[in-house]
């Protein structure tokens, strides 16, 4: 069985983005951080994009959170409930999670709860450090990924 | 301390194909044209850097083929410092670029080509993308995103990571293969080989029902080239370069990647950031020549491995002397899924690849190294000057969509002169001509990976350069 097979997470936490440009880096870091708590049930799985073979481990998963900086967001962390999309354009080497669970719904059978878990982000430039908003929601997103661990959403 | 780098302007980088078709006086297509108005600058922003930071630069060219960039640059550096690399070292470079080969080619028969076969160029954009072959055939598009999960799975196995895999270096590689990766890489095989059944299966019925398109997809006579091993046998990672004629006659063999500025040269036009190398004792635009699936198994006599070889027995029959129709390009693609499925699996056996003698230490012995190796979409060359620091005093890169550029204009107009009459853009051509650059499997942007439906501009140019008709689309 290969290693993404393999993944029957409780929970899923997928960190995303580029760690080369400034605060969309931030998705890995937080995942990285939960995945060093070895937290029980919980995986960890870091990419720098979202891509079409992730629907495989998805549909395994219990749940699902996607970690991303944001731009669009409002001024805080803040979790969003995603649901999967009717259809949508798929791109080959980069998928939006609404996109990635309707692939796990229509290709591997199932389309788990999930949510996206976003960090507001101003500084995307070509360095590898964290604006102090962003060092701020790191913190915060870790805290609040291990908070839903001890919610009765996990139960 | 990181450095910050700002680059102007941003406003060069561009998500469509452009595309301009030439009309003579009498209404004809005279010509066409494929514009990349993507502006790289790696070349540029390069210089300076140690040549040892360039197999980590590189490979951030793309998000598709990061692996194929960073083998060849890693070559480029062996270059410098005039070594060879350990025997374990160059295994395990080939094993990363085989699983590279899987998942590229995976990628471009599955989710973006398979839809057109399935459900005809004539459906509508919204349905003839991934979603709509779930709805036509779910096995089908689950075995092909797992395929290509099985290639990104030996990436990551080898460098840790499916994206940009710190891990090729100049003089080696950092990592062996544990006992661990290689039970995982094994436990795939058997599904890897039902799906390229699978695929070949499908392959089969899409040429028979796509005869037409086989005969004016880009089907016209030039040359090819690619690297092969001395006796002949298809290469991806070493070897000499071969370029051979649409006879299939061999005219150059045996040729040093060192010295390829002797044989390519690269023309620039005004009209597209894409440079289009040309074979040079023939000139421009005579020497065009194709790289990828369809030219390295056009120049190579077998395949090495028992499966694939008795696919390009089948393929070579399809061509009088080499294959030329780009609509074939797909075929190809499958052949090599198979042949790399064959050598992953006998590499598997190989007790090398466990080796801890993996780096080549020197310092810089040469002034200017080139790296060649085969990408998914062909050869890719990382030709590097550097001071005796080894600061990197000038990069030229050549790859594999630039080298197709000069047929994929000539694709253009053959399927743009079977479409096109008067000043109309008919909707059908646009889908096929939306495919003929797909059979090149082009690296560009997101843009042309787009799945189901490219973004395309297209516009039709009069005799004395007026805009007659355009459509975008996407």
């Amino acid at each position: 069985m290969n290693r993404e097979a393999s993944i029957k997470a409780e929970l899923l936490v997928i960190g995303y983005g580029n760690t080369l440009r400034g605060d969309d880096g931030v998705g890995p870091r937080v995942a990285e951080a939960v995945g060093n708590l070895r937290l029980p049930g919980v995986h960890t799985l870091i990419c720098a994009l979202l891509t079409p073979e992730l629907a495989d481990p998805i549909s395994r998963a219990g749940k699902v959170i996607f970690v991303d900086a944001a731009v669009d967001a409002p001024e805080e962390v803040q979790w969003r409930r995603l649901q999967p999309n009717k259809s949508s354009q798929l791109m080959a080497h980069a998928a939006d999670p609404h996109t990635l669970l309707a692939l796990a719904r229509d290709v591997f059978g199932r389309a788990p709860e999930a949510w996206w878990l976003t960090i507001p982000a101003v500084d995307l430039g070509f360095h590898e450090e964290f604006s102090p908003k962003v060092q701020r929601g790191f913190v915060e997103a870790v805290e609040k990924i291990q908070a839903f661990c001890r919610s009765p959403q996990m139960n | 301390m990181s450095k910050r780098i700002i680059i102007d302007p941003v406003t060069r980088i561009e998500g469509h194909a452009k595309v301009s078709i030439f009309m003579d006086d009498a209404g004809n297509v005279s010509d066409a044209e494929f514009h990349v108005v993507e502006f790289r600058g790696f070349e540029k922003f390069c210089e300076g850097r140690p040549y040892t930071e360039m197999p980590g630069i590189t490979q951030r060219i793309c998000g598709i083929c990061p692996v194929s960039h960073t083998l060849a640059s890693a070559k480029a550096g062996d270059a410098l410092m005039a070594v060879n690399i350990p025997p374990a070292a160059d295994k395990l470079r080939r094993l990363m670029n085989l699983g590279q080969m899987i998942q590229s080619h995976a990628l471009s028969f599955f989710h973006l080509s398979a839809p057109d076969f399935l459900l005809g160029w004539d459906t509508a954009p919204a349905q003839r993308n991934v979603f709509g072959l779930i709805a036509a055939n779910k096995d089908l598009a689950r075995a092909g995103i797992r395929l290509r999960q099985f290639g990104q799975e030996i990436i990551e196995i080898l460098g840790d990571k499916k994206i940009h895999p710190a891990w090729a270096v100049p003089g080696g590689v950092r990592t062996a293969l544990s006992e661990e990766g290689r039970a995982k890489i094994r436990a795939w095989l058997p599904e890897a080989y039902a799906t390229t059944k699978v695929a070949f299966d499908l392959w089969k019925k899409t040429m028979e029902k796509h005869q037409r398109e086989i005969q004016i997809f880009g089907n016209f006579p030039s040359l090819f080239m690619g690297l092969v091993a001395a006796d002949g046998t298809w290469e991806h990672h070493g070897g000499k370069l071969r370029f051979s004629d649409s006879s299939g006659s061999i005219i150059a063999d045996q040729l040093d990647a060192q010295n390829y500025l002797d044989y390519i040269g690269e023309s620039v036009q005004g009209t597209s950031y894409l440079k289009s190398p040309y074979y040079k004792p023939l000139g421009f635009p005579a020497g065009m020549y194709r790289v990828g699936p369809l030219a390295r198994l056009n120049i190579c006599q077998h395949m090495g491995v028992p499966k694939a070889d008795a696919e390009l027995k089948k393929f070579k029959k399809l061509g009088h002397g080499a294959v030329t129709s780009s609509f074939l390009y797909h075929y190809a693609r499958l052949i090599e899924i198979l042949a790399s499925i064959e050598y992953v699996e006998r590499y598997l056996d190989d007790p090398d690849l466990s080796s801890e003698d993996l780096r080549a230490d020197a310092g810089i012995n040469s002034l200017r190294g080139v790296g060649v190796s085969e990408a998914p979409r062909g050869t890719l060359f990382h030709d590097y000057t550097v001071d005796r620091n080894g600061l990197l005093q000038k990069v030229n890169l050549i790859v594999a969509t630039g080298q197709n550029n000069l047929a994929m204009n000539q694709t253009v107009a053959q399927i743009a002169r079977h479409y096109v009459r008067g000043n109309t853009i008919p909707e059908p051509m646009l889908n096929r001509v939306e495919h003929g650059i797909r059979c090149y499997d082009p690296c560009l942007s997101c843009s042309t990976h787009a799945v189901g439906q490219m973004p395309l501009h297209i516009r039709l140019i009069a005799p004395d350069g007026k805009v007659l008709n355009e459509i975008a689309r996407g």
